[in-house]
Parts: structure tokens; sequence; C-alpha cells
């Protein structure tokens, strides 16, 4: 094997022109928690380390006048403490919490989580239901997008390979959204999620306004049930309206089965975690 | 590559090529071997060292990663005269086994203490959930850094 070489870049543009130098064999460190293994166990062609998880442009947590800032290199440690994410995006923190254990928590970046795009990213459901954009570097510049557009399929993103993802932004009008996020996972700590779910929504005179649900681990990618929340819209969140909402959120699902779970088991999983979900929702924007 | 880093407040430093964690850095290059070896994976926790403040898998940190850090491990827990408060309670409670899993529970339980000096069970198992004991010994470890905890709070009223 080639020897490895490993640079630390002083500047996003400086990375991304490193990484399109050296194309395919070069690749981007966030938390190291995926591909420290993958160096170890199946290194493939890698053979130039980016370290991006100390630049500048990809750190910090800000609140500004468009909304809150989330640099992609940013523990989930970090999001857990602090004091914005806290008050305006608990569930973004809840979400945060149910990822690994202390020690990956603290080594684990959002950014890392969502590049790495596996369909159980616990991080994206809580981050879809609130309108999440993210925005990606490149060689001509900066491009922003909303982030279900950023998953394509299972560990492939829009990134190009010498792309990079810098920040996650949470737009003003959803800080403070009523939210709950919820995951279903063997165990509380250390695992996976068999399903995760969240869902955002307000209520204007007692109809529901922007209904989100985002469900992971049921698809190829993370998933917004668009047909759900549609029927949702205007309504009075009743039992019974909650129920059927859930049923057609199963529909929009395509669950798999696989060794943690099977797919019926997933749907009864997703029937379940919606409606707690959109349930809960309900009692924090009822509590106002 | 050189790693310049400070371990238990000692400036330490080793060449070594970049795939090297930290942990086989403290192990090989610095003769450390408080932390151990145990999946290489993240998921057993008996590698843990706090790295600038933060409890990290030492095993998913490449060296690189750690230049200029302020590292602490579990061979800076005592010092020559006093075990550390949570090695005393260990001892005291019974809570190592076989005593792999040690260096890792002692080190996740200071990161815990160092934060949220009175901790419940729930925060405690919720801070320890990354640190398998495949002895199954929980139940003692977890009354181990409540008293612990009980301790290192008398110690600073009564100071």
């Amino acid at each position: 094997m080639r020897p490895l070489e490993y640079i630390v870049p002083e500047s996003a543009a400086a990375a991304v022109a490193l990484l399109a130098e050296h194309g395919e064999t070069a690749c981007p460190l966030a938390g190291g928690t995926d591909l420290v293994v993958d160096l170890k166990h199946s290194p493939g062609n890698i053979h130039v380390l980016v370290d991006v998880s100390g630049l500048d442009e990809f750190r910090g947590i800000e609140e500004t006048d468009e909304g809150l800032r989330i640099g992609s290199m940013v523990t989930y440690g970090e999001i857990m403490e602090h004091p914005i994410c806290l008050e305006k995006t608990p569930e973004v923190v809840a979400a945060s919490h149910t990822v690994g254990a202390v020690q990956t928590r603290n080594l684990g970046t959002i950014g890392g989580n969502l590049v790495t795009c596996v369909p159980s990213a616990d991080s994206a459901p809580a981050l879809m239901v609130l309108d999440a954009e993210v925005t990606v570097a490149g060689t001509d510049g900066n491009r922003r997008m909303p982030i279900e557009e950023f998953f394509v399929g299972p560990r492939k993103t829009v990134l190009e390979p010498h792309e990079l993802l810098v920040d996650i932004w949470i737009p003003k009008r959803n800080l403070g959204k009523p939210s709950s996020f919820y995951k279903f996972g063997l165990r509380k700590g250390q695992a996976l999620a068999l399903v995760n779910a969240a869902a955002a929504l307000t209520l204007e005179e007692g109809k529901l306004v922007e209904p989100r649900i985002a469900l992971g681990a049921v698809a190829p990618t993370p998933l917004r049930a668009l047909e759900a929340e549609a029927f949702l819209a205007g309504q009075a969140p009743t039992q019974d309206i909650i129920a059927e909402a859930a049923d057609i959120a199963v529909t929009e699902a395509k669950p798999i089965d696989d060794f943690r779970a099977s797919a019926d088991y997933r749907r009864q999983l997703i029937k379940t975690l919606t409606r707690r979900v959109l349930t809960r929702s309900v009692e924090i924007a009822s509590a106002g | 590559m050189l790693v310049e880093l400070k371990v238990n407040g000692e400036p330490r430093s080793a060449d070594v090529p970049p795939e090297t964690t930290l942990l086989k850095m403290l192990r090989e290059q610095l003769g450390l071997t408080g932390a151990k070896l145990g999946c290489d994976v993240g998921d057993c926790g008996t590698c843990t060292v706090i790295v600038d403040g933060v409890s990290v898998n030492s095993c998913l940190m490449l060296a690189a990663r750690a230049n200029g850090a302020d590292v602490t491990t579990i061979e800076g827990l005592a010092n020559s005269n006093e075990l550390h408060p949570l090695q005393e309670k260990f001892e005291e409670h019974g809570a190592l086994q076989c005593g792999f899993c040690g260096p890792g529970m002692l080190m996740s339980a200071k990161n815990l203490l160092d934060k949220n000096p009175e901790p419940s069970v729930f925060e405690i198992r919720d801070a320890l959930a990354g640190n398998l004991c495949r002895c199954t010994g929980y139940t003692k470890i977890i009354e181990a850094v409540i008293d612990a905890g009980r301790a290192m709070n008398s110690a600073q009223t009564s100071a």
C-alpha cells in the first residue's frame, strides 16, 4: 500500500482544491468515527487524508437574522451542550443524544453524519422537519439546497468527490417550532435506529399549520412523509386524524427486511412512532 | 509525521505514520498501556481518554488530530501519593472484575463527574453507555460512581 498522506488545509477553498487535485484517492476527514474504522479494515484507494475537522468555516453555532447556522464540523457533543440549540432546536439536541455514546458523540460531527448518508442517520429527520438547508462548497463557490435534496441514496449524497458540506441552516421561522423526535433501537445506547421519526407543526386557531413528518431507516434515504403532511394541513389534530396520517405515512415508506428488523415490523414502528411524534408535537404546540 | 501533545501534563512527542491512532501512539510510542485495545472500532470504550476536556475513543482518533492537544489517560488519574476518589471507590465497591474495561470506565466516569458532580443513576448509565463490561458487572460500577461523586463533593465542601 502506498503510504498515507495527512494534510491539514488552511481554508475550505484549499481543502476543495486538494480534493480536486487528488481525485478519488483523497478523502476528507471529519470526526473519523466511520473513516478511521474503514482505514483499518478496508482502506480501498485512499492515499490522502484532508483533515477538515478544524476549519473555521465549518465550525461554530450562530443565530443570525436568517436563522440558526450549525457548522458541519460541530460535534454531537457540542450541539447537546449549546445554549442556542437547547433553547431553539431541542429535538435536534434530542436526536443528537441518541447517536452512539458519549465518546463517539464527542468525535462524530453532524456534517459527517449527513455526508455518510446512511438511511438511519439520527440527525436527518430532526433537521428535515425544520426545513433545514445545507451549504455545499465546490470549485465554483458555495451552493445552498434543502436538506432532502442532499440525500441521493444509501451512502450517496449530491456531493462531487471534491465538494464539502459547509454548514446546516435552520430558518428563523422554525426556531422554537413545536417538534418531537423519537428513535426506536434495540438498546438505548450504541444502537442504530430500526426506525426514527420526527414531526414539527404549529397550531393556529386549533388547526395544523405547516405540519412536517420525517422518517429514517424506512427508505433508501431519510424521507419526508409529504402525503401525510398534506392530509394534516388545516385539520384539527384529533387522535383519529393523527392515526390516519400515520397510516398514510406507512404507505409512503419503503422499508426493507434486514438483520435488524423485518419490513413488516418497520411498518408497525412507522405507524406507532409517527403517531407518537405528532401527538407530542401537538401537546407542545397546545401548551404554547 | 511528528505529533506533539501534552499527556497527563507532560509534553510528549513521537514520529508516527499518519494512519496511527492516538491509542496506538499512547501504547506503542509513549509506553502508556493503561488505555486498552479492545474492539478497535469504537464500540467497547476501553480505549477512552480525555482530549481537550472531552472523552473520546482513542482507537477512532488519529494521533495527528491530537497534535497540540491536552490528553489525560488513566495514568494521569492518581498521583504518586493517592488514588483518585473514583479509583478508591471502584476498589471499595469491588466494581472491577476482570478489569479490562476499567481504564475506560474510570475515564468516562471522570468525564461525567468533572461536568456533573451529582449525577442521577440515569445520567451515569447514559455517561457509561459507551463502555462495555463483558463481566456484566455494571451495578457495582454505578454504585462506585455515585459514591465517588459524593466523596468528591464532600471533600470540596470541607476544603
